[in-house]
């Protein structure tokens, strides 16, 4: 009996998450779907043609991709020495900084987008991916803190100290111990920063200044027109990288969660 | 501690409050003189790019400029009918036959472009990232006001001599003179959708009152767009041609006159405030633009949608957003109909070839492509025919209007209701005034 409450439970949750994605795909290759029709009458894949064959569409992802991986790979650099004094040390003005980490979730994208326009703009960053790059690091960057430094406050450095008097280098031991034992969290902050950056609409638009185009740009413009069978087009080639993204690191996620049952 | 805190987040929110506004006010005219650098000379802002010098009276050296050059045209990109008859039709012409390359910028709004122009301006960016927008109305005029259009260029390209430049719909654009800063593109007219599926055409409505007892006798099948939404152009102008028809005619709307506004204003509100429990809702809430009117009228939800495309439905049966059924038609009187342009701003790195392409846009082969709906585009001519002498393009622009199939209203039917826009002052008492007395009452 209560197997088969989970079973169903577990379908009708698998349903409620696959749901809108059948909806994506039943709008992508179809057209003239007007109420009170219940489903589909013309399929077509015109739209989906229309979408893969656009050059901008290509160029989008692939500009998308690499800002995105570049944005996730700099909120590492730069969040994991923060998070680490964050996680393991005491000091004074410590909520203070947290603060100062926590502001661009607050504050909205347009406040500090229109400013770092103008100077961008003044610095020839503007309608660069470097500039695109810098911006999205700003909204990035408390997620990958906050990850990384919510598990150095469970990590252990006397697995660190172990290792120096066992005669390992300090980049042994950074190596060997802590990026092992980090390995989890940093795949967790990569892939917060990754789809943070991936999904951002108005930085790139107001910093790439119509010169780089991402996906977002593209279905942002595509949904002002208001065509389902584009934008749902649009939409799948969208969620795809982050759903493949999610998909090859579920393991590590999974092993991650493991470890956490494993320490309490 | 919990009072620095609190100081940090009252310093940080201020901040945000500060620098909020400048995303928000497109149209607030910027401080002048920003942007010149403290201390440096001015740019020499008629100076033609070193990469591409050019005399605007000598054709032949602009041809010669633009050559090689990366045309960006900032464009809105929200219909893909449109974007493709763009690459297609401008796109491949510009390369074969001037050596252009045309980078389309789509944009979901453009005041986007506009936004762009003020903080290069501000920053004192020259050259720049836009050479071209697709323009009309309030955008026209913030960047007219911030001195940032290319100047006395739209009578110079040789197909101005197309363009019926003394007709005052055209060298008029919102009543604001055009000086020479923008070039028409195409022409639009007012026009209402029905589904020839769901009803005849001669139980159709011809006049706003007749409108008002149709949807009162089908209540919740009639809306009509937000005059305040995103899209909201073709919302007032359904509301204007219902004031020139209650207060019985559009010449005297021409020109700015707050006591004719006055004394004629209140008879819309109240003609609107009848209506309003007829409508779709109940009058509560109204669609935000053309594409979320079309939605409904398409799933069926009320009977009616508007568009200014001279192809009528055309375009959105090409597009699969309607039925093959739907037909365009107009009332007796009162549609109003205007043109759309062109503008280069001042700091455009590739002026020459933004001028190759404006002049091409007036092209008669193109001007007679744009009005099909097959095409893609779907509005009307912005040259006047007659002007046109050359037997070919004149055989090919006659077929095209022939061409429109029924899906666009008949050619007469819009000459004869065809009225001017009103004064561009209008537009902000007809939409805070909506707010006003319809919206919120």
């Amino acid at each position: 009996m209560k197997r088969s409450i989970t079973l169903v439970s577990r379908f009708v949750l698998y349903l409620i998450l696959i749901a809108p994605l059948l909806l994506f795909v039943a709008y992508t290759f179809s057209t003239r779907w007007f109420f009170p029709q219940p489903f589909p009458t013309e399929w077509t894949t015109i739209a989906f043609q229309r979408a893969v064959n656009d050059s901008r569409t290509f160029s989008g992802i692939a500009q998308g991709l690499s800002i995105a991986v570049l944005v996730s790979g700099f909120s590492l650099l730069l969040g994991f020495p923060a998070a680490r004094v964050l996680g393991l040390r005491k000091f004074r003005g410590r909520k203070l900084v947290w603060l100062f980490f926590f502001v661009p979730t607050v504050i909205p994208p347009l406040a500090f987008g229109m400013g770092l326009n103008i100077l961008f703009l003044r610095i020839g960053l503007a309608g660069t991916i470097a500039g695109v790059v810098l911006a999205h690091i700003v909204p990035a960057l408390p997620y990958t803190i906050f990850t990384l430094s919510s598990a150095f406050a469970r990590f252990d450095e006397n697995y660190e100290f172990q290792a120096l008097a066992l005669g390992a280098s300090p980049w042994q031991v950074f190596r060997k111990v802590t990026l092992r034992m980090m390995a989890p969290s940093l795949v967790v902050a990569a892939l917060f920063a990754f789809l943070i950056s991936w999904s951002q609409y108005l930085l790139t638009l107001l910093i790439g200044g119509g010169r780089v185009i991402t996906l977002p740009v593209l279905l942002f413009s595509a949904a002002s027109g208001g065509n389902p069978s584009t934008i749902a087009a649009l939409s799948l080639l969208f969620i795809a990288p982050p759903v493949l993204v999610i998909a090859l690191t579920a393991r590590q996620l999974n092993e991650h969660g493991n470890e956490i049952r494993e320490q309490y | 501690m919990k009072r620095i805190v609190f100081l940090f987040v009252a310093l940080t929110m201020l901040l945000a409050a500060c620098s909020s506004p400048t995303g928000g006010a497109p149209a607030s005219p910027l401080p002048s003189g920003e942007g010149q650098g403290e201390g440096n000379p001015p740019v020499a802002t008629d100076a033609p790019n070193a990469a591409g010098e050019f005399d605007l009276n000598n054709w032949d050296s602009v041809l010669a400029a633009a050559k090689g050059q990366t045309v960006n045209w900032y464009i809105w990109g929200g219909s893909d009918s449109i974007n493709a008859f763009v690459d297609n039709f401008y796109g491949k012409a510009l390369k074969e036959r001037y050596g252009i390359t045309l980078n389309r910028v789509p944009i979901a709004q453009t005041s986007d472009a506009v936004n762009q122009v003020l903080s290069e301006k501000q920053a004192g960016v020259d050259p720049g990232a836009v050479d071209l927008i697709w323009i009309n109305g309030e955008n026209f005029f913030t960047l007219k006001q911030a001195d940032m259009l290319y100047k006395d260029w739209a009578q110079k390209i040789p197909n101005a001599a197309l363009v019926n430049w003394d007709n005052p719909a055209i060298n008029l654009d919102f009543g604001h003179p055009v000086d020479n800063q923008e070039s028409p593109w195409s022409s639009a007219q007012f026009q209402f959708i029905y589904d020839s599926a769901r009803m005849s055409a001669d139980e159709l409505p011809r006049s706003y009152t007749a409108l008002k007892e149709w949807a009162c006798a089908h209540p919740g099948r009639l809306t009509y767009i937000d005059p305040s939404g995103s899209g909201g152009f073709l919302g007032k102008r359904f509301l204007k041609g219902a004031l020139y028809e209650l207060s019985g005619g559009a010449q005297q709307w021409l020109t700015f006159d707050q006591a004719l506004w006055d004394q004629h204003s209140p008879a819309l509100w109240t003609y609107l405030n009848d209506l309003k429990p007829c409508l779709w809702r109940n009058g509560e809430t109204y669609p935000q633009d053309e594409s979320e009117l079309v939605n409904l009228f398409a799933n069926n939800e009320v009977d009616f949608s508007m568009t200014n495309d001279i192809a009528g439905a055309g375009r959105w049966i090409a597009d699969g957003r309607m039925p093959e059924t739907a037909r365009a038609f107009v009332f007796d009187n009162y549609m109003i109909g205007d043109f759309n342009y062109v503008a280069i701003p001042l700091n455009a790195p590739h002026k020459a070839a933004a001028l190759v392409l404006a002049n091409l846009l007036l092209e008669p082969e193109f001007q007679a492509a744009q009005i099909l709906p097959e095409n893609g585009f779907g509005l009307g001519y912005a040259i006047d025919v007659t002007r046109v002498t050359d037997p070919a393009s004149l055989s090919d622009l006659e077929t095209a209007a022939a061409k429109l199939g029924d899906a666009a209203t008949p050619a007469a039917d819009l000459a004869k209701s065809l009225a001017s826009d009103s004064a561009a002052e209008y537009q902000n008492l007809i939409e805070q005034d909506w707010l006003k007395f319809v919206l919120q009452k």
